[in-house]
């Protein structure tokens, strides 16, 4: 008896301990590098943190990316994920394409678009050899945040739609036919049947797509740095940068709190907002 | 006592020549470990491994471990290595900025007590800077500076009373109002701004604010930071922004937009340039810095050769800083790297090809009679912070508009701090 008792735990002592030690150390270390000084609780970092000229502009900055990114993603993840669910010819080759971005890395991915977009990359000279302008489109630079900022989007929906896809996909192929078919029965059209059957059961999957993408974009950094360098700033890179450059690791620790708390924030309203509902379970 | 103190000395002298692999004879290699910031690039690697250090290897019988690294990554393992007592690495190739911040932290060996090294005279510049708080902890061993670089066509455009001679030679003439001009010009007959500057975040532009545009207008990089003269500058530079290629605040490096056509002059290290006069030697023509009002500022990059306390093959490392210090190995190194020597002796060996166009370029530069030279100061930690200090004025004067008063007002208190706190004059 009293063995049984201990198996879970036993079990679940390694989980524990790997949580223990990669991530509930670092994270104990960064609230210690946040918030002490001289080895005693202060606020000086945090002051420091904050009267940074870069801080705000690194926060509104990432959370509009987010904002602007993950429902854009999400969306086209599921029209495509939708489409791609039947049967089809070319239906194979047609995922593997739309996958082939998730092997990129998102600095290959910047420096893709970086070479497209610059003014004698290809775009450019497509343009001006068609004739339709004199002189190359500026995308890059400080005065075209707002092109910057596009392009930033543009490459991430590019690079980083499939992930969701794939995710969507997957809870999309789970949904048994019965339902469908059961619907179908009954007279359902198509899109009474999608907004009443197939999306509410999709919800499990939404919510891991949108849990994985928007921790995603609270990260942020390497594409932001090689398309925009710095002129649009973003949490991680202001923390590499505090780190790196500036070493001031106390600084560095709130911008990675920021990210973590941010996220955590996040991932539990979707939590709560998206709950799952599973039809095959809670029926008794 | 005396006795076993002695033993205990034998056992140790034993000891040691074993895990050093001295006895038992020739047999056995020693492998230095020699860890580098500088030469990384893949093809300035093979350049090392191949060309460099196998002579040195045939000659000495004496392996190289040669681990191009990062500079924070060095820092990492060096401070590991240094906390827990057990030191791998044998020889550190770094920046003097680096090996400032190693020795405040004692990690360096006193190098004053080494044998003298031969046939070599060091510039006497460098000679000085490698001694820290009184100890020799570093021989300086490649050096760099930044320039501009010229596109020859650019020459059609020259303002009245400015001639290409000027601009080459870095005459009186050749000033920064000129270079103002000489943008405006480019500006009109390409319809494009047509200067260019590595302002990415990679990019070494906080190195032309601090070292070439501040002492050029206020005779200092940092102690005149808030200053009329300071004023003046920045107006200066919310004018000739406009000339200045809108795409510079993302590139690092000017090589590609000097070749891609993109800007037909920039500024940039020698080093991130000599890949475009390689390629179009024909093309580009690299030239002295503009001056200012206080003279013509620019700054002089040294890298030297170090060992770190502990190192477990000090006479071996020793041995490899005695060959790379070579005259005939740093001309070789300048040949393959655009590093220029340290030592005298090397300096009259000037190769032809694309590289004497640059040679000639620093060396004008460097013997202009109004020169004011700039060193990168020792900050140790604090050096981020200081560069960090002149792009956050440039973008919110230049970039945001602000008023450039207020802005210094803001900042200049902070860049007081720094040199207060490091006990050190602002230079």
């Amino acid at each position: 008896m009293e063995r049984r008792y201990l198996i879970p735990y036993l079990l679940l002592l390694p989980a524990v301990l790997y949580l223990l030690g990669f991530i509930g150390y670092p994270l104990i270390q960064a609230f210690y590098l946040a918030f002490t000084k001289d080895g005693a609780f202060s606020l000086d970092t945090v002051r420091r943190a904050v009267s940074d000229y870069y801080f705000w502009d690194a926060i509104k900055n990432t959370l509009l990316f987010g904002a602007v990114i993950v429902p854009i993603q999400l969306t086209l993840a599921v029209v495509l994920a939708l489409f791609m669910n039947r049967a089809f010819k070319g239906r194979d080759l047609g995922i593997y394409a739309l996958i082939i971005p998730l092997t990129i890395s998102d600095v290959a991915a910047g420096l893709i678009w970086f070479s497209m977009l610059s003014p004698y990359g290809f775009l450019n000279k497509m343009l001006m050899n068609i004739g339709i302008i004199d002189t190359p489109i500026y995308f890059f630079g400080y005065q075209y945040r707002m092109r910057e900022f596009l392009v930033i989007v543009l490459a991430e929906i590019w690079r980083a739609t499939s992930i969701v896809f794939v995710i969507i996909l997957a809870g999309l192929q789970m949904i048994s036919r019965e339902y469908i078919e059961a619907a179908e029965v009954f007279g359902a059209g198509y899109w009474t049947r999608l907004r009443h059957i197939v999306l509410p059961m999709l919800k499990p999957s939404i919510q891991s797509a949108l849990i994985i993408r928007t921790l995603f974009a609270m990260q942020v950094f390497g594409i932001v740095l090689i398309l925009a360098g710095r002129d649009i700033p973003v949490l991680a890179a202001e923390g590499f940068r505090q780190m790196v450059d500036i070493k001031d690791p106390g600084v560095a620790s709130i911008y990675a709190l920021i990210i973590a708390g941010v996220s955590l924030v996040l991932a539990a309203l979707y939590v709560k907002f998206l709950r799952a509902e599973y039809l095959e379970v809670g029926r008794e | 006592m005396k006795r076993l103190f002695g033993l205990l000395l034998v056992g140790v002298v034993v000891f040691a020549a074993v895990a050093s692999g001295c006895i038992g004879g020739t047999t056995e290699k020693v492998t230095v470990t020699f860890l580098s910031t500088q030469l990384n690039p893949p093809e300035e690697r093979v350049f090392v491994k191949d060309e460099l250090l196998k002579p040195f290897t045939d000659e000495s019988n004496v392996e190289i471990n040669f681990v191009p690294i990062q500079y924070t990554d060095l820092i990492t393992r060096l401070e590991g290595e240094e906390k827990t007592g057990k030191v791998t690495i044998d020889v550190i190739g770094d920046l003097h900025g680096g090996m400032d911040y190693m020795a405040s932290q004692g990690w360096l060996t006193d190098l004053s007590n080494m044998p003298k090294l031969e046939g070599r005279t060091f510039i006497s510049t460098f000679e000085k800077y490698s001694v820290i708080n009184g100890k020799k902890v570093y021989v300086p061993w490649m050096s760099a500076t930044y320039v501009m670089v010229v596109n020859k066509d650019a020459f059609k455009y020259l303002p009245a009373g400015l001639t290409q001679e000027d601009v080459m030679k870095g005459t009186e003439k050749w000033t920064y109002d000129a270079l103002l001009q000489w943008g405006k010009n480019l500006k009109e007959a390409t319809g494009r701004p047509q200067l260019g500057f590595p302002a990415g975040p990679k990019g070494l532009w906080h190195r032309f604010l601090h070292g070439y545009i501040y002492p050029s207008f206020t005779g200092y990089q940092a102690k005149k930071f808030n200053s009329p003269e300071a004023i003046e500058m920045w107006d200066y530079m919310k004018e000739l922004w406009p000339y200045i290629n809108p795409s510079s605040t993302v590139w690092d490096a000017m090589s590609d937009p000097l070749l891609k056509g993109e800007v037909m002059i920039a500024w940039d290290h020698t080093a991130r340039l000599k890949n475009a006069i390689e390629t179009k030697p024909d093309q580009f023509v690299v030239v002295p810095v503009p001056r200012g009002p206080k003279g013509r500022g620019f700054i002089v990059v040294l890298a030297g050769l170090a060992i770190p306390e502990g190192a477990p093959h000090q006479d071996e490392a020793w041995k490899l800083i005695d060959y790379l210090t070579r005259p005939d190995v740093q001309v070789k190194v300048l040949e393959k790297t655009g590093f220029f020597p340290t030592v005298e002796e090397a300096s009259g060996k000037l190769p032809e090809g694309p590289l004497k166009i640059l040679a000639q370029g620093v060396q004008a530069q460097a013997s202009t009679p109004d020169a004011l030279v700039a060193i990168i100061p020792n900050l140790g930690e604090k050096g981020g912070q200081f560069t960090s200090m002149y792009r956050e004025a440039f973008e919110r004067i230049v970039l945001k508009n602000e008023d450039p008063q207020k802005v210094l007002n803001e900042l200049g208190p902070q860049m007081d701090a720094i040199f207060k706190e490091l006990g050190a004059e602002a230079p």
